[in-house]
């Protein structure tokens, strides 16, 4: 299919007028709101692993955790994951609850007749949060430095490997918790429960070889499984292409597929959105 | 006065009861939720838990951790349940029926107490299967008496009932019911020691801990089910926790009457 020019240029104005507005709204209405509770708690969870590891461990680590996580940098690892962690549940909680948070406002219908298409409307939430998302893990980062946790200091080139890879995993996983949300008509309780279960099983503040089995393959259904995977060498400065490229192909394969699953879904939870709010 | 107050119970019960019990999916995730959290503590405290110093000898077994981190998320989700009862209080004010509830003649202290009554049937569940559990795993249940069961709900219940009046009393002056979340989530299992022991934290934040009643309760409740503590043992660490019931109950009273007395002034009972 060929596209126009004009169309792609009005795309792109529906991508940006979405970020202008969410952007707006919530330095006016919540300047401090997200920004506190995202902080915080990444740096509570950095704040255990390093009180964990000086006071309960003595400075170390055992063996175990070692030769599983491929180093014995215990408090480096969780820091990472807590950055990463707070990265998705952002990033998540913007994209999957726009539509769901349009239909609580009663603007769903007006949405729903309005020549804006889904994709570039949903991708001005995500921009808008990898821009909002960015300030809170610089921050996170900053709260770690002084820490005194050693982070990884990566390329450029690396870092924006590495954000677009997650930005693509959660970004496809948040079109299908999206139509989730529309179809049970509430947000709190999936999102709460999306977050706890792959915050458990995907691997941000251990490794994943400590879970059973059965978790370990409920993880691979996960997108942000494998983008993970990747994303930590990668912060690490390793860029091991015949290393990487098999768990990227996954990765992305895996994106796919939730992107295909989730546009197919959006449109159908949409309309019984639509159905149950008139 | 009596039968005053139990009438606002048996209300505030039965509204409660109406709201929630259509939501199956509700009660289900208030275990499934901290289930989840509990084994991703449990995974990313492990490595350091058995490193070969033996700083905290409760922990040195897995089961002796996920105990530790159990009793802790139980502790920690008796006080969270009240804060959410203390979130659905604000609804009232957005409503718009926190006005009606101040003008009918019910008393104000016992109506943000009975405001908790849906968090403690849910509670009274959670121990329930929390004890179940607890008896089954072997090894790790060490108790002195089996009425120290009794004691451990106890030393849940009241304190939670006490901190749940006093967060509705703080309602009274604002909207914003968000902070709480943010300030009395994951903060507070960090501070009380929810987590890793109090004796670890630094000494500002240990400081911090002993205010907030979630701290001694784990005390008591840890003690009495993974160390065979005696009534004795406990006793004061229990009179911590009635003092601390006492001095919220009294500081709900008090923000009661001068957040009514605001509101009356401003107006803003309904404004929001």
């Amino acid at each position: 299919m060929s596209r126009s020019p004009t169309r792609d240029r009005y795309a792109g104005n529906v991508v940006w007028a979405t970020f202008v507005r969410s952007w707006t709204m919530n330095r006016r209405a919540y300047p401090w709101t997200y920004f506190t509770s995202t902080v915080l708690a990444g740096a509570l969870t950095i704040s255990l692993a390093y009180l964990a590891f000086h006071a309960v461990g003595g400075s170390a680590v055992n063996a175990e955790f070692a030769q599983r996580a491929g180093s014995a940098d215990y408090v480096g690892y969780v820091a990472v994951g807590a950055l990463a962690y707070a990265f998705m549940v952002r990033m998540l909680l913007w994209t999957a609850k726009a539509l769901i948070t349009e239909e609580r406002e009663g603007t769903i219908a007006a949405l729903a007749v309005a020549p804006a298409h889904r994709l570039p409307y949903l991708m001005g939430f995500s921009l808008f949060a990898v821009a909002s998302t960015g300030l809170e893990v610089a921050a996170l980062s900053g709260f770690a430095l002084l820490l005194g946790v050693q982070l990884p200091v990566p390329s450029l080139l690396n870092l924006a490997l590495v954000l677009l890879i997650l930005t693509i995993a959660v970004f496809s996983l948040s079109l299908v918790v999206s139509a989730v949300m529309l179809y049970a008509g509430e947000a709190h309780i999936t999102q709460n429960t999306v977050f706890l279960l792959l915050g458990l099983i995907c691997g941000f503040t251990f490794p994943r070889s400590y879970l059973p089995d059965l978790l370990r393959w409920l993880a691979e259904l996960v997108p942000i499984t494998a983008a993970l995977d990747v994303a930590r060498p990668l912060l690490n400065g390793a860029i091991d292409a015949a290393e990487l490229t098999p768990r990227l192909a996954v990765a992305l394969g895996v994106s796919v597929i939730y992107l295909i699953a989730g546009f197919w879904l959006l449109p159908r939870a949409e309309s019984r959105a639509i159905e149950r709010s008139f | 006065m009596i039968r005053a107050s139990m009438k606002v119970f048996a209300a505030e019960g039965l509204k409660q009861h109406r709201r929630m019990a259509s939501n199956k999916t509700m009660v289900f995730s208030q275990l499934l939720w901290p289930l989840l959290e509990l084994f991703t503590i449990y995974f990313t405290i492990r490595p350091v838990a058995d490193s070969g110093e033996q700083r905290w000898p409760l922990a040195a077994t897995p089961g002796g951790l996920l105990a530790f981190l159990a009793t802790g998320a139980l502790g920690f989700a008796f006080f969270f349940a009240l804060v959410q009862s203390a979130w659905h209080f604000s609804f009232e004010r957005q409503t718009g029926t926190l006005e009606l509830l101040f003008l009918s003649p019910a008393n104000r202290l016992v109506l943000v107490i009975a405001n908790g009554v849906g968090a403690l049937v849910q509670n009274l569940w959670l121990f329930l299967c929390f004890a179940g559990a607890l008896v089954f795993v072997p090894g790790v249940l060490r108790l002195a008496h089996p009425a120290m069961f009794v004691v451990v709900f106890l030393a849940l219940l009241i304190p939670a009932i006490a901190w749940g009046a006093f967060l509705n009393s703080m309602l009274i002056f604002s909207r914003d019911s968000a902070f709480l979340f943010t300030v009395f989530s994951d903060p507070m299992a960090f501070v009380s020691g929810a987590r890793i022991p109090v004796a670890f934290l630094p000494g500002w934040i240990a400081a911090v801990g002993t205010v907030l009643p979630l701290t001694a309760s784990l005390v008591v409740v840890r003690g009495a089910l993974l160390q065979a503590n005696t009534l004795a043992d406990l006793g004061g660490s229990l009179i911590q926790l009635a003092v601390i019931s006492a001095v919220l109950v009294a500081l709900a009273a008090l923000l009661l009457k001068l957040g009514e007395r605001r509101a009356q002034r401003t107006g803003q009972l309904r404004l929001f």
